[in-house]
């Protein structure tokens, strides 16, 4: 292959002057024309059955266009389980479920009318705990669970409330606990955390009665999923639906599946065909669209007096709230890789997602791994500690490299995790002497691996065109999240046309003319549409140079093509511009068009008993983070003083954006660890649905961040790229976690490491020593 | 958030007009300063004043002015932000304008005022501690007449002050100090910025220049009470004594007795008091030391 001209290259985003100049205009934004307003009735109760809704005075409140509620849209969804009322049914799983909503002439007027909307609830038991909510004897948050449509994968666990019942089996940990000379265990815990996307969710949607043609406009990060599931919802044929995708004000994995699109689908059919726009608030946006699992891990593991790991058994409970949305593959795909990226001869996990009547929890970036992290990975500093190990040297002794046959039984390549340790810890000077810490506080350092699967098998579709001038519009699936696809996907086109990055366009998401896409999610991305835009490009250059061949009267093999123009390989000199090519071929208003696409070819499925699979994942993510972190003894109030964090990204596309990604993940990642929290009480409330109590990060609480890029090739992606999305903030937590017991000599196995949560813990090593 | 219901909104130019706006009206009206307290309220906490009466037209009402009895005066439109980078108030009392430098962030720092702070008597407001340390007092106006009230006597409970909803809280004077005064505020909260205090502690005293005595010894807490609360057993504990480390610890226990702290979602009750006890210490140590140099000086000292 020629030297590469814009792939690998720190470009400047292609989006950064419209969004710095806040020109962009997101789905929040958008104000069509004769728009009406919707509001939502949410539920007060966290499981309750529906006696009665009164909408008369509602309906009759002057400005009032529409007033539904289960009984005008009698549809459920869900991407594995259909579960999900577009309205509650019968009855609410959750506080903050929605119940009614109402379209108007302006806001006041729906807020006004949804207060007049009367429900009366009869109360049902609440569950709050996902371990208490599967014990023998309790209700069903969902009775008819049997009766659901679902995924085939989806195994219904014997105990009350388990949506899905993920078992890994590998050797038999009875034997490896036997042969084991250390054997720690321990309970760990991960709260319910939430994306705080910048932009709230919303959504538009308008229904044509004479094209009975469904229009919707939302920032969803999988609009093609979001088609698939209002499509099966509805009934009606995929053609007559049409997502249009504005821009997405950050989502984390908050904007996939359905939130409040089918709020605004049940209004828009009872407008007389006037768009309406549903938009939650921040305090409704935590309530009612989608959390991060809470997860309680039990870890086992045994290892031998030299370091071999020997067995390890975990038992995870991630607490779904009151619908599947994602958890069941939530649970799937970080159960799996929970033991850590480490050859264990004897591994067992049982992953349970459990129902509880709390906000939705479903993907949010890391998609399970942070939770297994953060007790993998500090139980594997607490073994070292007992043998007297350094924890990197027991790392290396057991981690995966290249050839590794995985617990799950397939054979790893392109593994960059060693790189990743290595540079990561020397970068905090590992294994150095801190500098002195004042008097009271304590220093430490700590870091934690990982590995990530990406969703498969998947498949990404994309258009290329090329027009008289020379121009390039690029037709991809992949929304931009904030993440970077379009300068990632710009730079794919521009290099396999040569032609600069501002001759490059993308154009707008729209499902009516834009190939298929699975979704933006799970850093899938830049491998796979990276590929299938990759593919388009060539097949457009390859038609342009075909065209070219009697225009320039040689044979394709004689022709040569470079800085976006085809030429004769031994006359150079004799060259058309690709625009040239174009207007000579199909007159001025002509397009060529390239097509590619990309499917990961899986190899066996997912054995449900064993879950083991041959080709898990496209391509594996790998990392490692490493802290130093001071620690307050009188208060238990924790500083991360610097963080650096080396990912394996396989070839780095934009080093400046693979930088970006890794600082945004850690600085989220760290808000995980120190600070967020969602807290809900026993009756289900949120009791801090707003950022005053809700604690995101400051830049003041950021510390000196180190990213690393690892580049070890991964030969299928595109120039031999993976994906970096979500682990940036997937070993943060438990890296920060090792840390403070580096300092302190005390740990804290739930998160967050709140001043408070820290605090007792010392207070109590404190008194035990005493 | 919400759109707020109507109001009639008034913007009087004297305090006279001000007042008799307040009687033509009658209750349910309210002052407007900075309105990073009040808007919020309306927008999302449901308050709903029949109208509201904005003070920024009325002149002489802000600003920091040295007065020939050596008092400083602070009119209580002064914003939070001027309190913060003032040079008088920064040489003479460095903890003051750290208290108010650590409300919000500079630009909530530059509407709120500090008759805001004080009028809306949160329990946790970062304004009040440090000024009663310094024993301020409030010049209330109202229609029948001014009257000027220890600050420390001010706040009757959360939200509640001495006032009555026709007076409006004109100035803040600290009465002159010796030259031996140090002080210190602490707020802790888990984040570094735009965070609520936990717990707020502003103590100062005088010390002796040879012998190290602390004298006038003034301890106030801050978010672990209904109102600013004095804890005067361990000013007592302190009083005429040499400051060491054991005894501020001592004094820090003895603070953290006197608390009444609450358990809420940011915190347990418990957890406070213990607060309260750690950081009183490291305040009296901290003002002996000396104002720290720098806000990064400051930040390693609180914590
Ligand atoms: C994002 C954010 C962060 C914040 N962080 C902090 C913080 O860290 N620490 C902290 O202490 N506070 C904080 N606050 C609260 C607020 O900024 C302060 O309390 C501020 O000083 C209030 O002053 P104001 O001028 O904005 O008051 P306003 O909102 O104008 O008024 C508040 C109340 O006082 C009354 N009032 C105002 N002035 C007078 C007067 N002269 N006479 C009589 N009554 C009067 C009003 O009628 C109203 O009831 C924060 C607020 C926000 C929005």
């Amino acid at each position: 292959m020629s030297e590469l001209t814009a792939v690998g290259k720190p470009i400047q985003r292609v989006d950064a002057e419209e969004k710095i100049t806040g020109q962009a205009v997101y789905g929040y934004d958008l104000v069509l024309p004769d728009m009406l307003y919707g509001k939502t009735l949410f539920s007060p109760k966290a499981h309750a059955r529906i006696k009665r809704i009164n909408t008369e005075k509602a309906k009759a409140y002057p400005g009032v266009v529409a007033v539904v509620t289960a009984e005008d849209a009698p549809w459920t969804h869900g991407e594995t389980v259909k579960d999900k009322p577009f309205l509650a049914q019968g009855k609410v799983r959750c506080i903050g479920e929605p119940v009614a909503a109402v379209a108007a002439e302006d806001e006041d007027t729906a807020e006004a009318a949804v207060k007049l909307i009367e429900v009366e609830y009869e109360d049902l038991p609440v569950y709050t705990d996902p371990e208490e909510a599967c014990k023998p004897g309790c209700v069903e948050i969902h009775e008819d669970f049997g009766k659901y449509r679902k995924a085939d994968f989806i195994v219904k666990g014997a105990a009350p409330n388990v949506a899905e019942h993920f078992k890994l089996r590998t050797g038999d940990v009875d034997i490896g606990f036997k042969q084991s000379d250390v054997i720690v265990e321990e309970r760990y815990f991960v709260p319910i955390i939430q994306h705080a996307a910048m932009e709230p969710h919303s959504a538009h949607a308008q229904f044509d009665k004479e094209s009975g043609r469904l229009t919707i406009w939302v920032a969803n990060d999988a609009p093609f999923r979001a088609l698939h599931e209002i499509t099966e919802a509805l009934g009606m044929p995929k053609e007559k639906i049409r997502f249009i995708n504005p821009l997405q004000g950050g989502g984390f994995g908050s904007k996939g599946g359905l939130k409040v699109e089918p709020i605004a689908v049940a209004l828009a059919f009872h407008t007389n065909g006037r768009p309406v726009r549903v938009k939650f608030n921040r305090e409704e946006t935590f309530i009612s669209t989608l959390t991060r699992h809470e997860a309680v891990v039990y870890s086992k593991t045994g290892v031998k007096k030299d370091g071999t790991l020997m067995a390890r058994a975990m038992t995870i409970y991630w607490g779904a709230g009151a619908y599947a949305e994602k958890s069941p593959t939530v649970c799937i795909r970080g159960s799996l890789p929970a033991p850590g990226p480490y050859r264990i001869p004897h591994v067992k996990v049982d992953g349970y997602a459990v129902y509880t009547n709390k906000p939705v929890a479903g993907s949010y970036r890391g998609y399970g791994i942070p939770q297994g992290a953060w007790a993998g990975e500090q139980q594997m500093d607490e073994i070292a500690k007992r043998l007297g190990m350094d924890p990197i040297a027991i790392r290396m002794k057991n981690m995966f490299v290249e050839g590794d046959i995985s617990y799950w039984g397939e054979q790893l390549h392109a593994v960059g995790l060693k790189e990743t340790l290595v540079k990561a810890t020397e970068a905090i000077d590992w294994g150095k002497p801190t500098k002195t810490a004042k008097p009271g506080v304590k220093i430490g350092k700590g870091f934690a691996c990982i590995q990530k699967p990406t969703r498969s098998p998947t498949t990404s579709a994309a258009g290329v065109l090329v027009n008289a001038k020379g121009e390039v519009t690029v037709l991809a699936g992949t929304v931009e999240i904030g993440q970077g696809c379009n300068t990632i996907l710009s730079q794919v086109a521009a290099e396999e046309l040569k032609v600069p990055l501002e001759r490059v366009h993308m154009h707008q998401l729209d499902t009516d003319v834009i190939p298929f896409d699975a979704s933006t999610t799970s850093s899938r991305s830049t491998y796979h549409m990276g590929n299938a835009v990759r593919r388009a490009s060539i097949h457009a250059r390859e038609q342009i140079m075909e065209a070219a061949g009697p225009m320039l009267e040689a044979k394709v093999q004689d022709l040569g093509y470079a800085d976006g123009k085809v030429f004769l390989k031994d006359q150079p000199q004799q060259a058309l511009p690709i625009g040239e090519v174009v207007r000579r071929k199909l007159g001025i208003h002509g397009k060529v068009r390239g097509d590619g696409s990309y499917t990961y070819e899986i190899g066996k499925d997912l054995d449900l008993e064993t879950g083991h699979s041959d080709h898990a994942s496209a391509f594996y993510m790998y990392a490692t983070q490493a802290a130093e972190v001071e620690v307050d003894e009188e208060s238990g109030r924790v500083r991360v003083l610097r963080m650096s964090a080396a990912h394996d990204v396989g070839k780095a596309i934009n080093p400046l954006n693979c930088v970006a990604q890794i600082e945004g993940g850690v600085v989220m990642g760290i808000g995980s660890a120190l600070h967020e929290e969602l807290v809900i009480d026993n009756t289900g409330k949120v009791r801090n649905p707003s950022f005053l109590d809700y604690h995101l990060v400051t830049s003041l609480d950021t510390p000196e961040l180190i990213p690393i890029v690892v580049e070890c090739p991964e030969p299928e992606g595109p120039y031999g790229a993976k994906g970096l999305g979500e682990p940036g903030l997937a070993p943060t937590p438990a890296a920060i976690g090792n840390a403070v017991t580096d300092a302190v000599g005390v740990r804290v196995y739930d998160l967050p490491l709140k001043p408070e949560n820290v605090y007792w813990a010392i207070r109590k090593k404190k008194k035990d020593a005493a | 958030m919400k759109r707020t219901e109507p109001f009639e909104f008034y913007q009087p130019a004297s305090l006279q007009e001000a007042s008799r706006l307040l009687k033509e009206n009658g209750p349910g009206g309210r002052f407007l300063a900075g309105g990073t307290d009040l808007v919020i309220a309306m927008k999302e906490k449901g308050l709903v004043p029949k109208y509201i009466v904005d003070l920024k037209r009325i002149s002489g009402l802000s600003g920091i002015r040295e007065q020939s009895d050596g008092s400083i005066t602070i009119g209580a439109l002064t914003t939070m932000r001027e309190i913060e980078t003032s040079p008088l108030i920064t040489k003479k009392y460095s903890f003051l304008s750290q208290s108010a430098a650590e409300v919000g962030s500079i630009q909530i720092r530059n509407r709120a005022t500090v008759g805001g702070n004080m009028a809306n008597a949160t329990p946790s407001a970062d304004g009040a501690p440090a000024l009663i340390v310094l024993n301020a007092t409030a010049k209330i106006v109202g229609a029948n007449g001014d009257r000027t009230v220890p600050l420390e006597e001010f706040f009757r409970g959360p939200g509640q002050t001495v006032m009555t909803s026709d007076e409006i809280l004109i100035e803040l004077t600290i009465p002159k100090t010796g030259p031996r005064l140090v002080g210190e505020y602490i707020k802790f909260s888990p984040r570094e910025m735009m965070d609520l205090a936990y717990v707020g502690v502003a103590v100062a005293y005088n010390l002796g220049a040879s012998d190290k005595k602390c004298e006038g010894v003034r301890i106030v807490l801050g978010a672990v009470a209904p109102t600013p609360l004095r804890a005067k057993r361990a000013e007592a504990a302190l009083e005429g004594q040499t400051l060491t480390e054991t005894l501020a610890e001592k004094v820090g226990q003895i603070a953290a007795e006197e608390a009444k702290p609450i358990s809420d979602v940011r915190s347990s009750a418990d957890y406070r008091r213990a607060m309260v006890g750690a950081m009183t210490k490291r305040a009296l140590l901290n003002a002996a030391a000396g104002p720290a140099k720098s806000w990064v000086e400051r930040r390693e000292r609180r914590y």
